[in-house]
């Protein structure tokens, strides 16, 4: 199994998953830079870690022609590798965003690979005051030309694997999960959360169905383990008011003006009290989004005994 | 904040026992999946609660028409300026119905754009009308209310009283997709509650508001003078409408069935207003 991205937590957890399934072999994550210090304890004789620049197609191609895996080849693929911070964007973010997805999916169909499955995000809904109480799969996107040039990113890559879901030897799987909350991880709910105040615009108090880092990973294992392709959402277990998950881990946000909040984040983040960018999806703090992740529950979770059974 | 025991501490005790008979699908964070709360409710019907018996007087009938346990779509006519009158038919219905049931209307999208109104509207239930939200409501077998006569009927002037506009196609086709009966209501006083003198149109799209009404009261008296006048208020609901499943197949069959659908609302009006003519006249 190849894990492109291996520096996300949500990477680090997943491995830690996936190395407890004795039936999967080997693991090559995959990640630029060194090796990260969480993942130096795996065992080596089922976990490597390799750096590679996921631009390069080359590099891409050289992942599967390790001598590990000669004899049994790399048969799953998934890629984590996507950045979306929105500071200091330029071509070259856009470049490994759009290309390494198609780099590494070119090169799993023509090394065999029978599984891929991209991590995307929920960030490519459109959301505003028509929202519908569930987003499902087929909501409309974010095309708005002002949207985060990083969101425009995760759609085009989207929009490689979609034009390669009818491969008959791969199944090609798009997981769109909803905001992550807690252990560290950089997504944008988190860095909200982990605001010393988190700032909302008065008036507003979007419905949101948060998921966990363990949670989230749990939902890829079993999407990698069980037969199934297309674009999926990931939610979290319980839709609620975003102040009503605030208050369960006892924050207090401060409240500006709608107008104001992209000046009162940006001083913020002047002043070093928050990681979080209301640039990035400058509506979620305003409307509702919550995903209907039912099509996501039939095909695995209600599987997953099937997984444990072996 | 207003505390919700105060507030609820209000009611009579059979209406406190009404809200908590009230089963809210708790999805676990303390609101069903479409963003209701039960404090939000209670807080409502609380207040609602005063307006129905004390400031609008209502009078009402029907209610047996109203699915007890199914999904439905309650259709009337709508005016007033400010939507008392969709206050009043969740209130009549919550209030006529045992165990209660909530009308959740499906409400125009500017509201969800306005801070607070937006979640107000949201935690009493009150969705943006879009069709995943009414499938998904009438899914789980809610009463989902529409004005197919749309916001714009707001802003009706006195002249128009009672004339309804011509009705979107949406609901019965939503409803026939869904097997779900069609409830039609008329409520009678609210075009009387403000008199609208005009609309300024051009103003109201620049702010992309669906009408600015100049009313004997607004904008003399600022935002008070949008306040309805204690006008009483007659409700009456008719019998279900099964619509015909063609509607998904023919233009021309949709179109009289809408029509059927306005006639069924046209007929309640007059009732109403022959109701409120003999309550006048001391005959009722």
């Amino acid at each position: 199994m190849l894990i492109a991205g291996a520096r996300r937590k949500i990477a680090a957890e997943l491995i830690a998953c996936l190395l407890e399934d004795r039936r999967i072999e080997k693991i090559l994550a995959v990640g630029e830079g060194a090796c990260p210090p969480g993942l130096l304890g795996h065992d080596p004789n089922r976990f490597m870690f390799h750096s590679a620049t996921l631009d390069r197609r080359r590099q891409v191609d050289n992942l599967f022609l390790f001598e590990e895996f000669r004899e049994r080849p790399l048969d799953t693929v998934v890629h984590l590798a996507f950045s979306g911070n929105p500071k200091g964007y330029d071509v070259s973010r856009h470049e490994y965003n759009v290309n390494a997805a198609r780099h590494l999916l070119d090169a799993s169909l023509r090394h065999g690979v029978g599984k891929y499955v991209f991590l995307s995000s929920d960030a490519v809904y459109a959301i505003g005051p028509r929202g519908d109480y569930k987003v499902a799969e087929d909501a409309e996107l974010n095309l708005d030309p002002s949207s985060p040039k990083s969101v425009r990113d995760i759609i085009d890559a989207e929009f490689y694997c979609r034009a390669k879901m009818d491969s008959p030897a791969c199944e090609v799987m798009v997981l769109r999960p909803a905001g992550v909350i807690g252990g560290g991880v950089m997504s944008g709910l988190n860095l909200l959360f982990e605001s010393h105040p988190p700032v909302l615009p008065i008036g507003f108090d979007p419905m949101i169905n948060p998921t966990t880092k363990e949670r989230l990973a749990r939902d890829i294992q079993l999407a990698l383990m069980l037969r199934g392709k297309g674009v999926y959402n990931i939610a979290g277990p319980s839709p609620g008011p975003l102040t009503r998950f605030l208050e369960q881990r006892g924050i207090t946000p401060m409240r500006v003006p709608g107008p104001l909040l992209r000046q009162a984040n940006r001083l913020q983040r002047m002043l070093g009290q928050t990681r979080y960018h209301a640039e990035y999806q400058p509506k979620r703090l305003f409307y509702s989004l919550v995903l209907d992740d039912a099509r996501f529950e039939a095909a695995f979770r209600q599987r997953a005994s099937m997984l444990t059974e072996g | 904040m207003l505390r919700p025991d105060l507030m609820q501490a209000l009611l009579p005790a059979r209406e406190r026992e009404r809200i908590e008979a009230y089963a809210l699908d708790d999805a676990g964070a303390g609101t069903d999946v479409f963003g209701t709360s039960a404090t939000g409710i209670g807080n409502a019907y609380a207040l609602a609660y005063w307006l129905h018996r004390y400031y609008f007087r209502v009078v009402s009938t029907g209610h047996e028409n109203i699915p007890l346990s199914r999904g439905g779509v309650v259709v009337g006519n709508h005016s007033g300026v400010l939507p008392f009158d969709g206050v009043m038919i969740s209130t009549d219905v919550f209030r006529h119905t045992d165990p209660p049931r909530l009308v959740r209307f499906m409400v125009d999208f500017f509201v969800y754009s306005m801070p607070y109104l937006g979640t107000l509207f949201r935690s009493l239930g009150q969705v943006p009308g879009t069709r995943r939200n009414f499938d998904g409501l009438i899914e789980e077998g809610h009463l989902v209310g529409i004005f197919p006569e749309g916001a714009d009927a707001l802003g009706k002037p006195a002249e128009d009283r009672y004339e309804l506009f011509p009705f979107s196609h949406g609901h019965v086709e939503l409803a026939a997709r869904h097997g779900a009966p069609v409830v039609p209501f008329g409520v009678v006083g609210a075009e009387e509650q403000q008199t609208v003198i005009t609309n300024l149109q051009p103003l109201a799209r620049a702010l992309n508001l669906p009408f600015i009404p100049v009313t004997r009261t607004f904008p003399w008296f600022g935002p008070a003078g949008l306040l309805p006048k204690p006008v009483r208020y007659f409700i009456h609901y008719g019998e279900p409408l099964e619509i015909d499943p063609a509607v998904l197949e023919s233009i021309e069959v949709r179109a009289t069935e809408v029509e059927r659908v306005r006639d069924a609302v046209r007929e309640q009006i007059r009732v109403g207003l022959e109701h409120r003519r003999l309550v006048n006249e001391g005959r009722a």
